[in-house]
């Protein structure tokens, strides 16, 4: 018997909320953001589910809602955001990045470099992270396939100096 | 260092189940969420625009069908009409869009969607300024509705030269200043500063965002 669509959206999400983790931690600076990022990514990719196709890995999908969620991602006003959910029931509840140093160095330096990027070259930098094809990184951001090359060698050249000088 | 000795650290990051839960009851009851919201309230105020300019070309047509000649108020309701058409248009246009919305669109494409419907604001200004170079339709109106005086002509043949060499001058300066107000010209610091004062800081880092996708040299 088929499963229903809550039962199987809710499977998908407990395998791939690691995607959702790390976009709201490369693209928000504090945690109230990240919840409120994390929620509207989640709300969205739930609304968008019935026209999600079965062909294509679910994980490409969610990053590319994921992605585009965050990149349109704007605050009027976070003071008041914050507060509303503090006392809202949450939806979903983000780990205190900041504590959390077992992550391991590389990681968390890693997250400092990708916070420093601009908005394109992170989400390029995330898909690359996940070992996505380059053919299949241009396809979810909408550019060319040379552009996405030589971003991506030019990030690789910028974090090479980066840890050289930190000597990692 | 290798970028590529990262990835794997980075993908075991997928099995960290502790650092994000999620309230999947709560998740699944939801109907509409912030972005949603905007978007639906964006859609009902296109909406509104619309009916107003409904009611302004009604209004106009009826103008228009009370003296049917060619007199200069009749040809300025004809003008303001056709504003009044491209404005209905473009709200139609911009209703369709926004059901269109689709975050599982390629990026560049939906963050171009995203600012065609938030740019509207400014597509509203561009309508206002290009119908600047027909000032003297809305003052052949006024003059019309208001005292019941067709002005045209009672103006000497000099000034009438002179307010067409205006507008005529009018249309070019316009012209250029609006096919200038683009995304594409969003390094142009007038152009960005324009947009920031109709629209806000966000429609120019959108603008920002689509130069840099669709840049290739970069």
């Amino acid at each position: 018997m088929n499963k229903p669509k809550k039962t199987l959206f809710a499977e998908a999400m407990e395998q791939h909320k690691g995607i959702v983790f790390k976009i709201v931690n490369s693209y928000c600076q504090n945690r109230d953001e990240r919840q409120d990022l994390a929620q509207e990514i989640l709300t969205t990719m739930w609304l968008a589910y019935d026209n999600y196709d079965n062909e294509h890995k679910f994980s490409t999908w969610m990053y590319r809602i994921a992605l585009n969620v965050a990149i349109s991602y704007y605050r009027k006003d976070s003071k008041r955001v914050g507060r509303a959910s503090e006392d809202e029931e949450c939806l979903v509840h983000i780990a205190d990045f900041s504590q959390q140093e077992e992550r391991g160095e590389e990681v968390m330096l890693l997250y400092r470099f990708i916070g420093q990027l601009d908005t394109l070259n992170k989400a390029i930098m995330l898909l690359y992270l996940e070992s996505e094809p380059y053919d299949s990184i241009a396809h979810s951001l909408g550019m060319s396939k040379t552009n996405v090359a030589t971003r991506i060698s030019r990030i690789k050249e910028t974090l090479k100096k980066q840890f050289e000088s930190q000597d990692v | 260092m290798n970028l590529d000795n990262f990835k794997e650290t980075w993908q075991q990051q997928n099995s960290d189940t502790a650092a994000i839960t999620i309230n999947q009851t709560m998740l699944t009851d939801m109907k509409v969420n912030k972005q949603m919201k905007a978007l639906n309230n964006m859609k009902w105020a296109r909406i509104i625009e619309g009916v107003a300019f409904f009611a302004i070309i009604v209004l106009l047509g009826q103008y228009i069908a009370t003296d049917f000649s060619l007199s200069a108020p009749t040809i300025s309701a004809v003008v303001l009409t056709i504003f009044a058409i491209v404005g209905l248009a473009g709200n139609i246009g911009q209703i369709v869009l926004i059901s269109k919305i689709d975050y599982a669109k390629p990026v560049s494409q939906l963050q171009k969607d995203i600012y065609r419907v938030c740019s509207h604001k400014l597509q509203l200004t561009k309508l206002l300024l290009m119908s600047v170079p027909f000032y003297l339709a809305y003052v052949f109106i006024g003059f019309d509705v208001l005292v019941g005086i067709d002005l045209f002509p009672h103006l000497e043949q000099h000034m009438i030269w002179i307010y067409s060499l205006l507008s005529l001058l009018l249309l070019v300066v316009t012209t250029t200043l609006l096919t200038k107000l683009h995304y594409d010209n969003i390094e142009i610091s007038w152009v960005k500063n324009t947009i920031r004062v109709i629209v806000g800081e966000r429609l120019v880092n959108m603008a920002q965002f689509i130069n840099n996708i669709e840049s290739t040299h970069r």
